[in-house]
């Protein structure tokens, strides 16, 4: 492979980032080039050292993925990046995308479990309310209060939790693109 | 060699090698593919993923003969991340030198 099959390669496979960042990577790789023509090795034995450019473009774009959705938080950065590092073999398939459903179920499970605290006064309320005596009204009061304020308390921990995870998934899938390919 | 493991150590690789002074990319995949082979090409992805998270600086400076180059300069968040890994390195090195020693017996020679 030549300097220019490889760079053309490189190139359209990275098609998706940004010019900036596509630009750069590709004079990252420019500059390797003159340099090792310059120690005296042809342009194909650097294309043979450097790996193959799919292999580096789906590198690329999973580290550029990750890096976008931990500086810009959003469902769509994070399913973006895991389908970036899904995309890097079979493995990560298993060991990304498993725990990731594992936990966004957990996930639903407890917020179901607090919209459900919170909404239950509206459903005690429709069933006895205002046909109870004045000492089961008392309990219904103090039930729904105690049931908002559990309801609301989860939730507030969830948003907090959801958040962590979030951040701590991101460092997992760091930490699944990192394999050193040799030969 | 078959190389399969964590890109931890080429993160600590490259970090050590950049302690002393700055340097470019080339010089970096160099020293490296120098002790062991790598898909040479995955250093630049590291070295972006270093920078973006403070580790190093860059800048580009001209060179007499050939292209400008890219150097990395080695933050002081850089440094101390690159002493924890140093750091962990060393344990870990220890212990398994330790399993070896006493699992090929040379201990007891």
């Amino acid at each position: 492979m030549t300097r220019r099959e490889f760079m053309d390669e490189l190139g359209s496979l990275l098609d998706e980032l940004p010019d900036k960042e596509r630009l750069d990577i590709l004079a990252d790789y420019t500059e390797h080039f003159l340099m090792g023509v310059k120690e005296g090795k042809s342009e194909h034995e650097i294309a043979e050292a450097l790996g193959s450019p799919k292999a580096l473009a789906r590198e690329l774009l999973a580290g550029y993925r990750i890096h976008e959705a931990e500086s810009n938080a959003s469902v769509g950065n994070m399913t973006r990046a895991i389908i970036a590092t899904v995309s890097l073999g079979f493995f990560n398939l298993v060991f990304v995308l498993g725990p990731f459903m594992a936990l966004i179920g957990v996930l639903i499970a407890c917020f179901g479990v607090a919209v459900a605290l919170l909404l239950a006064p509206v459903g005690m309320y429709a069933q006895y309310g205002f046909s109870a005596v004045s000492q089961e009204r008392l309990l219904l009061l103090f039930g729904s209060m105690a049931s908002i304020g559990l309801g609301g308390m989860m939730a507030v921990g969830l948003v907090g939790l959801t958040r962590w995870l979030y951040r701590l998934f991101l460092r997992y899938l760091q930490f699944n693109v990192q394999m050193i390919r040799g030969k | 060699m078959n190389v399969q493991f964590k890109k931890g150590v080429l993160e600590l690789c490259v970090l050590v090698l950049t302690a002393g002074r700055d340097r470019y990319g080339y010089e970096l995949v160099a020293s490296i593919s120098e002790k062991f082979h790598i898909a040479e090409g995955s250093v630049y992805p590291l070295l972006r993923r270093l920078t973006q998270e403070g580790f190093f600086t860059t800048y580009l400076m001209e060179s007499q003969e050939g292209p400008p180059r890219k150097y990395y300069h080695l933050t002081e968040q850089g440094r101390q991340y690159m002493n924890d890994l140093v750091l962990e390195w060393r344990i870990f090195n220890r212990g398994v030198n330790q399993i070896i020693g006493e699992g090929l017996g040379y201990d007891k020679a």
